[in-house]
C-alpha cells in the first residue's frame, strides 16, 4: 500500500528525515509516536506531499509519488492538529467542496454522502452551522468526515487530538477507532499512548528522523527494549497522570 | 431664499454626476487592479514583485493632486494628451488600485497557512483555493480598509477640480463666486456627507452579511 525508501528530508542545515524507509499494508492502522522534533509530522506530510522530500522514494500502491503529487491526494485524506477547515463555509459545504470541485461530483449525490459522514461522526445535525459555532472535538470531527469525503485509500492524522481540552478527546478517538474498524489504511501521530495500544497493529518509534522501532503496540509498551523508549514513556505517561 | 436652495442644488447635483462617474469607473477598476496587483506581488516571481512594489512605492508616496496635474498636464509633454476626464480616471484608478494592491496583499496574507494545505491535500488547485478558499476570507478582513478607502475617494474626487473637470465642488465653488453667499458650499457639504453616509451604510450591510462565520 505504501512503500516509502530512504527518504531524507532537510530543512536548510536540519535533518528531519534521515534514510527512513517502511511498508504499510492496506488495511493496517500504524500510530507514529516518539519524542516531539523526531520527524512524526514531517514524515506524515511528506508521504501526501505537503513537503518535497530532499532524496528517496515513495510508492503507494506500487505508484511511484513524484513532484506531481496528484496520486498521493487521491488516494491520502489527511486531518490536521489545528483541525483547518474553512470558516466561511458550512459544515456540510466543508464537507462537499473538493469531491464538487475536485471531483466534478453531482450535487444531490455528494450531499447524500456528506449527510452520511455527518451521521457516522455523529454531528448531522450540525451540518448548517458553521466551524465558529463548534467546540474543538467538532471540528476535529468535521475536519475528519471532510477528508473521507475525497473517498480516500489511506487516513493520515497529524497530531488529531493534540490541541484539544482533554474532555474532548474522547470522542474524536472514538471516532478514529470506528474508521479502523473499517479496514481503511491509517497513519497516526499520536501522544495518546493507551489510544495507540489500543488501535494500532503496529507502532513506529521515532527519535531524532529515523525510526527506530517497528513493532507490534505490547512490544513497545510492555516491554520495551530499547532505553529511549522507556526514557519516553515514563515522561509521558506521567505527564498523562499529571493531567488528569 | 428657498428657490434659491433648490436652483443651486440642482446646479450642483449636475456637477455631481460627474462625481459619480468618476466614482464608479474608480471603484470598479482600481478594485481589480488591486486583486491583480495582490496576487502579483504574492506570487514567487521576483521580477513581478519589484515591478509592483515600484509601482505602489511611486503612487503611494507622492501626492494624488500632482498625480493628476502630471496625467494633464505632464503627459502631452511626452505627446499623450488626454481629455480631463480620462486624465482623471487613469490617475484614479492607477492610485488606488497601488492602495487596494497593498490592502489587499495583506488581508491574503493575514489567512492562516493551514487553509492552503487544507485545500491542498483535498486536490484543489491554485486557482481553485484562491477563488474558493483564499479570496472569500479575505474579503471579510479587507472590509473595514476597503470602506475607508471608499469614503477618502468620495473627496478625493473634488481634486478634478483643478484639472477643469466640472464636478460637484466646482459646480458650489461656481456658485459661490456668481452669488457671493457661502450657501452652495454648505450644500456642496452636505450633498459630500450624503453620499459618504450611503457608502458607510453599504459597506455596514457588507461587514454585517459577512460575520455569519466567525
Amino acid at each position: 500500500m505504501i512503500k516509502a525508501k530512504n527518504i531524507c528530508k532537510s530543512f536548510t542545515d536540519l535533518e528531519v528525515l534521515s534514510n527512513v524507509s517502511f511498508a504499510v499494508k492496506q488495511g493496517e492502522v500504524i500510530s507514529i509516536i516518539g519524542p516531539s522534533g523526531s520527524g512524526k509530522s514531517t514524515l506524515l506530510r511528506s508521504l501526501i506531499g505537503l513537503e518535497k522530500i530532499n532524496s528517496g522514494q515513495l510508492f503507494i500502491e506500487g505508484t511511484q509519488v513524484k513532484d506531481d503529487n496528484k496520486i498521493a491526494y487521491r488516494k491520502m485524506g489527511m486531518v490536521f492538529q489545528g483541525f483547518n477547515l474553512f470558516p466561511h463555509k458550512t459544515v456540510l459545504e466543508n464537507l462537499i467542496e473538493a469531491p464538487l470541485v475536485v471531483n466534478k461530483e453531482k450535487k444531490a449525490l455528494a450531499i447524500k454522502r456528506a449527510e452520511n459522514l455527518l451521521k457516522k461522526v455523529g454531528l448531522f445535525d450540525k451540518k448548517n452551522s458553521y466551524p465558529a459555532q463548534l467546540s474543538g472535538g467538532q471540528k476535529q470531527r468535521v475536519a475528519i468526515a471532510r477528508a473521507l469525503a475525497m473517498k480516500p485509500d489511506i487516513m493520515l492524522f497529524d497530531e488529531p487530538t493534540s490541541s484539544l481540552d482533554p474532555e474532548l478527546v474522547g470522542e474524536v478517538l472514538t471516532v478514529i477507532k470506528d474508521l479502523a474498524d473499517e479496514n481503511i489504511t491509517m497513519l497516526i501521530v499520536t501522544h495518546e499512548m493507551g489510544f495507540a495500544r489500543d488501535v494500532s497493529d503496529r507502532v513506529f518509534f521515532m527519535d531524532q528522523g529515523k525510526i527506530i522501532s517497528d513493532t507490534v503496540p505490547e512490544k513497545i509498551f510492555v516491554n520495551p527494549e530499547s532505553k529511549r523508549i522507556q526514557t519516553f514513556l515514563t515522561k509521558i505517561l506521567s505527564q498523562n497522570d499529571s493531567s488528569q | 431664499m428657498f428657490d434659491y436652495i433648490v436652483n443651486v442644488s440642482g446646479y450642483i447635483l449636475e456637477g455631481s454626476l460627474i462625481t459619480f462617474q468618476l466614482y464608479l469607473v474608480t471603484a470598479v477598476f482600481s478594485v481589480g487592479l488591486g486583486i491583480a496587483g495582490a496576487l502579483g506581488k504574492i506570487s514567487k516571481i521576483p521580477f513581478l514583485q519589484a515591478i509592483l512594489s515600484f509601482y505602489t512605492w511611486v503612487f503611494r508616496g507622492t501626492p494624488l493632486l500632482l498625480q493628476l496635474f502630471f496625467a494633464y498636464y505632464g503627459l502631452p509633454v511626452l505627446g499623450i494628451t488626454l481629455q480631463p476626464f480620462p486624465a482623471a480616471a487613469l490617475t484614479f484608478i492607477i492610485n488606488y488600485g497601488a492602495y487596494f494592491t497593498e490592502i489587499f496583499r495583506g488581508g491574503i496574507e493575514s489567512i492562516p497557512e493551514g487553509q492552503y494545505e487544507a485545500a491542498e491535500v483535498l486536490g484543489l488547485n491554485y486557482r481553485q483555493t484562491m477563488s474558493r478558499i483564499i479570496i472569500p476570507q479575505t474579503v471579510k478582513r479587507v472590509l473595514p480598509a476597503t470602506s475607508n478607502e471608499a469614503i477618502n475617494l468620495v473627496k478625493d474626487s473634488a481634486l478634478v477640480a483643478v484639472i477643469g473637470l466640472g464636478d460637484l465642488l466646482r459646480s458650489a465653488k461656481v456658485s459661490v463666486t456668481r452669488d457671493f453667499s457661502i450657501i452652495p458650499f454648505i450644500i456642496a457639504a452636505i450633498f459630500y456627507l450624503v453620499i459618504s453616509s450611503i457608502i458607510v451604510t453599504v459597506f455596514r450591510k457588507l461587514e454585517k452579511k459577512y460575520s455569519v462565520y466567525e
